[in-house]
């Protein structure tokens, strides 16, 4: 009889104990520093640079109004929604290459055949971030390049510019009415950049 | 035939006791054709069910030891038929073979062949055992030129506080994922560090999700939102390597107060920095880092696609086993694993994924602790050892009794 009810206690103090540690423990596991940790740490990084690999920007935009700017990324310093659809992306990089690689890779996008250095040349040019950039239009099935599935009766607008730091492109992608509605606020907010200092 | 004899013949067995009756259960022939037919539906349903929810998940489901029971799933449709867990199967047929097939079996050098043969297949379902308890997983992507003496968990993310001095961690305190993962549903646990100026308290962890800047994106079942980000939820991957844990964190100082809370992700570029007086930490998710005894040094990594193709055909490892001042060279490729200190590196992939000729590659190995490894080899040749004894016991016995049937000439 004794011993049951020593089971019995031992029991109910064994389930009250699950509880507390449900609620807490104590953690004094430690590993050995390995070759992983002999890499850089970013110290200090803030949410955007954790999350999304975000870089400070070597240029500043002004939003223009009825856009939505989202976190930068690893790839894009400025980032940017737009359009009614919410498929309407604006972003600013700095790209590798020259002025005409990156304006076939986004001609190559929708399907466009390669321009020459000639035909690069003859383009218009407008002002980005105190340089001179080349203008670039193209529309058709959009296809990205990264496993997304090809998006038809899209746009794309953009400038491609030469600055210090490399290639400055300033590109929007979205549904074809939307980019030709947005193109004059796209010139506008390309000329605007400042690059920083 | 006289009186006494047809006494003797009529007397009544004495009853057999319930324990008897048990083990005459146990170490049956019903019992042994049940259980392997168990094993084959298992085994058939588990190879089904793998495709639509991956190999881990249904090994879990099939053949974890916690899985007492299961129905099984095709295409998305549950199969009204209840099955035992595969663990369970394995261990009672493991108990059915000792009783009937070592125990019980009829003794003699006769009967040698199939003694060996059941101790054989005992010592596979104890290897398959073991395995399933004492063994561990890993990868190890290794550069061409560099080293590398830790490999990575498949599936347990850890939290990681890392104390840094002079910009570099100097010592790392690990919360295993066992303490943080079955805090569902705001589930909260405060996790006291001993030896660190400060405690965790960690709540919401889900098992595969993206922190999501509101900016994006707002949150849609009021999830909790820190410094812009909040976690957005998303189904398990068929691939569970591929999950990216996350949960919400607050620092808890000595003094009792606590800081805002934070998110902590696998799906992150860079860690969550904390101060306390002097000190600096970083708090990281990430899949739990296994520390090996030794530092492999990739030399070089070749390898040969199909022409025409990116499907590889071959690939080779030639890497240094650094341990101490030992410095071996070794040779690691598909069906010709590294074997040293109870661990086997297996040539496992490439990467990046997807990269085809021309491109610049990095090695990738499954690190594998296992206890048993080599048992099912053994298990198989002493199998096929008793089956060898059986079979010539039985030709020796066939040749015996022919010789004595042949008529003699002469």
């Amino acid at each position: 009889m004794t011993g049951r009810a020593a089971c019995l206690i031992a029991c109910v103090a064994l389930v009250s104990s699950c509880g507390k540690d449900d609620r807490e423990r104590v953690v004094g596991e430690s590993r050995p520093l390995t070759t992983h940790d002999e890499k850089p740490v970013k110290l200090g990084a803030t949410s955007d640079e954790r999350f999304r690999d975000a870089k400070p920007a070597p240029v500043r935009g002004k939003t223009p109004e009825g856009w939505l700017e989202l976190p930068a990324s690893q790839f894009r310093l400025l980032n940017y929604r737009f359009g009614e659809s919410g498929m309407g992306e604006v972003w600013v990089t700095i790209a590798s290459g020259g002025v005409a690689d990156n304006v076939n890779r986004w001609l190559g996008q929708f399907g466009k055949a390669p321009i020459d250095a000639a035909s690069v040349a003859a383009m218009e040019r407008i002002t980005v971030a105190g340089s001179e950039g080349v203008w670039v239009e193209a529309a058709g099935e959009y296809a990205s390049g990264m496993g997304a599935p090809p998006k038809p009766g899209f746009a794309l607008a953009g400038v491609v510019a030469t600055i210090d730091a490399g290639i400055l492109t300033v590109k929007m992608v979205g549904p074809e009415a939307e980019v030709a509605a947005a193109k004059s606020v796209l010139r506008e907010f390309a000329a605007g950049l400042e690059l920083a200092r | 035939m006289s009186a006494r004899s047809n006494e003797t013949t009529e007397t009544p067995r004495a009853p057999r006791s319930s324990g008897s009756r048990l083990i005459d259960l146990f170490s049956g022939f019903g019992l042994a054709t049940v259980l392997l037919l168990l094993l084959a539906l298992l085994t058939w349903f588990a190879t089904l069910e793998q495709i639509d929810n991956g190999l881990h998940q249904t090994l879990r489901k099939y053949f974890h030891w916690k899985a007492w029971w299961l129905l099984p799933e095709i295409k998305g449709r549950l199969v009204p038929l209840p099955l035992p867990g595969g663990y369970w199967v394995c261990a009672l047929l493991f108990v059915n073979l000792l009783l009937g097939g070592v125990i019980r079996i009829r003794k003699g050098w006769k009967h040698s062949g199939n003694l060996i043969s059941h101790l054989g297949i005992l010592m596979l379902l104890v290897a398959g055992g073991v395995a399933h308890h004492a063994s561990e997983r890993g990868n190890m992507p290794v550069r061409e030129g560099e080293m590398n003496n830790a490999a990575e968990d498949y599936f347990e993310y850890v939290i990681e506080i890392a104390e840094i001095r002079d910009g570099k961690p100097a010592s790392v305190q690990v919360v295993r994922g066992r303490h943080i993962d079955d805090l569902r549903d705001g589930r909260q646990r405060l996790l006291r560090l001993p030896g660190l100026p400060f405690d965790l308290e960690a709540a919401s962890y889900l098992a595969n999700a993206l922190p999501v800047s509101v900016r994006e994106r707002a949150p849609a079942r009021g999830e909790l939102v820190c410094d812009g980000y909040y976690l957005m939820e998303r189904p398990e991957e068929v691939n569970a390597e591929a999950n990216a844990a996350a949960c919400y964190v607050r620092v808890v100082r000595r003094d009792g107060s606590k800081d805002a809370p934070f998110i902590l992700a696998g799906a992150s570029f860079h860690p969550l920095t904390v101060r306390d007086g002097d000190r600096m930490f970083t708090i990281d998710m990430r899949k739990r880092l296994w520390p090996m005894p030794f530092t492999v040094k990739l030399d070089r990594f070749t390898a040969e696609f199909h022409p025409g193709t990116m499907k590889p055909a071959k690939f080779v490892s030639r890497v240094t086993r650094i341990q101490g001042a030992d410095e071996v060279g070794v040779t690691i490729q598909m069906n010709e694993p590294m074997r040293h200190e109870g661990l086997t590196f297996y040539q496992a992939s490439y990467g990046p994924p997807g990269a085809g000729p021309g491109q610049e590659l990095y090695s990738v190995f499954e690190v594998v602790k296992n206890p048993a490894d080599q048992w099912p080899a053994y298990s198989l040749y002493i199998v096929s050892f008793g089956m060898l004894v059986t079979f010539l016991i039985k030709l020796g016995g066939y040749i015996a009794s022919r010789s004595r049937k042949s008529p003699t000439y002469g």
